[in-house]
């Protein structure tokens, strides 16, 4: 019986996957052009409730205690503040009354850096100076924390650290200030986060946004009126 | 003298490694992206050191454009029963009633088809009076009309005489999602999103209104700062 030489080809059975990786390419370029990956933080602040509080109550606060920081901004041409042109004015205790302005002006004034949200250093060692008590505890809390003398653990010794210094920001028995800041209508929102933030890096508890008043537009023309 | 044979080299790369890689990848890009929501204004958020992320659920989001127009998302819960569109659909309710309150004059009255097609946009902000219309619109018409809209907004000091931007907070507030009541009452509920050159007195209208109705917590949005200490 004679062999009947079969004829049938030898399939390769490698598939080419070329395009398939074509394809894929395509799709990754998609979801990565299409995706975020870095989700905004957030920033949390509270308001003091609009019911009228009595002077008194204001007054309480106790003038050694005080410092009030003034953001100014400028406007361009399309109403928009420019980001790079800021202006802080500051002064402790409470603002001067009637003719007090014009001869014991104790505002001072500091100009942003020229980046946007950069780094604050003038107003940043002011706050860090008032505040000394407690930035020099949470010095100690934080060498602590880093030794992980609290737990082995990170995340314990994470939120074990996170609550004592909420305990040290909120001690009553240490020298606190209280931060007011206002900001004038062509204050950048840029400038003012970036204030907020300094409360946050210099631990600060205690501080609230308010209305810019009479006296403290005063005393900031005067400031720019003595620079000139 | 010997042949020199040379060895037929293949050309074809395989590419089945490539393959699995690529197919790893996109799992990966296709699991963990979240899409960009759609906004009617580009906002580029200040700059902040805090590391607080944004909740994904239980959240109201006040959009606002540097010009002052205003824009609001609601979010509801994403694992009960308190899903964005049941609880839109009760907040767009809420407004509603609390609109024609006031209006007793011009109601605004919405079919079901349009209280649907509210649960599922994401940004709005037209005023009251004309939100059934356009409700109506396609996709394409409603961004443009979004562009000249925003709800309206003014100085208002009086709790008891609320604007229609403050009318939808509370309208969100009391929506029937006990969940996102409890995130607003923490502060937690409500975020301003605004861009950076915002001057502040637009922003400081948005923080008043929210400040008369009670409303004093809120979270503003922010991007990451790099420190460069």
């Amino acid at each position: 019986m004679a062999k009947t030489k079969s004829h049938q080809k030898k399939f390769d059975t490698r598939i080419d996957f070329t395009p398939m990786v074509d394809m894929n390419m395509l799709l990754i370029t998609f979801f990565m052009l299409c995706t975020t990956m870095i989700k905004s933080q957030t920033l949390q602040i509270a308001l003091p409730s609009n019911e009228k509080v009595d002077t008194e109550e204001q007054n309480k606060v106790k003038q050694s205690e005080a410092v009030t920081i003034i953001i100014d901004g400028k406007l361009d041409e399309n109403g928009l503040s420019k980001p790079d042109e800021g202006m802080l004015f500051y002064y402790d205790g409470m603002p001067p009354t009637g003719e007090e302005i014009l001869t014991n002006n104790p505002m001072k004034q500091v100009e942003f850096g020229n980046k946007t949200g950069g780094a604050l250093p003038a107003i940043r060692e002011i706050l860090r100076e008032r505040n000394k008590d407690v930035v020099a505890k949470i010095e100690l809390l934080k060498k602590d924390w880093k030794d992980m003398k609290f737990s082995n653990k990170e995340e314990v010794n994470d939120s074990i650290y996170q609550a004592k210094a909420k305990e040290i920001r909120n001690d009553s028995t240490l020298k606190r200030p209280v931060i007011i800041i206002k900001a004038t209508p062509n204050a950048s929102y840029a400038h003012v986060v970036s204030v907020l933030d300094e409360m946050q890096i210099n631990n600060i508890s205690r501080y609230q946004i308010d209305r810019i008043g009479a006296v403290d537009s005063a005393m900031m023309i005067l400031v720019q009126g003595q620079k000139k | 003298m010997g042949k020199v044979k040379i060895k037929k080299k293949e050309t074809r790369i395989d590419m089945t490694a490539m393959s699995d890689v690529t197919v790893l990848l996109l799992t990966f890009f296709m699991l963990t992206s979240t899409f960009l929501q759609k906004e009617p204004v580009t906002v580029n958020t200040p700059p902040s050191v805090s590391e607080e992320k944004v909740p994904d659920q239980n959240l109201v989001s006040v959009l606002v454009s540097p010009e002052g127009k205003v824009y609001m998302a609601v979010t509801g819960s994403k694992d009960s029963t308190y899903k964005s569109e049941t609880v839109r659909a009760d907040v767009l309710k809420n407004m509603a009633s609390a609109y024609n309150e006031k209006h007793p004059n011009n109601p605004v009255k919405f079919t079901a088809k349009q209280v649907e097609e509210f649960s599922k946009v994401g940004t709005f902000g037209v005023p009251m009076n004309q939100l059934a219309k356009w409700l109506d619109m396609d996709i394409e018409n409603r961004d443009k009309a979004l562009e000249q809209g925003g709800i309206p907004i003014n100085m208002n000091e009086d709790p008891n005489n609320p604007n229609e931007f403050q009318m939808w907070i509370r309208a969100a507030y009391n929506s029937l999602n006990p969940e996102l009541q409890e995130t607003m009452v923490r502060g937690k509920g409500i975020a301003i999103k605004a861009d950076q050159t915002t001057p502040y007195s637009v922003v400081n209208v948005v923080m008043d209104n929210l400040q008369t109705i009670k409303m004093n917590k809120f979270t503003l949005m922010t991007a990451l700062k790099t420190e460069e200490e």
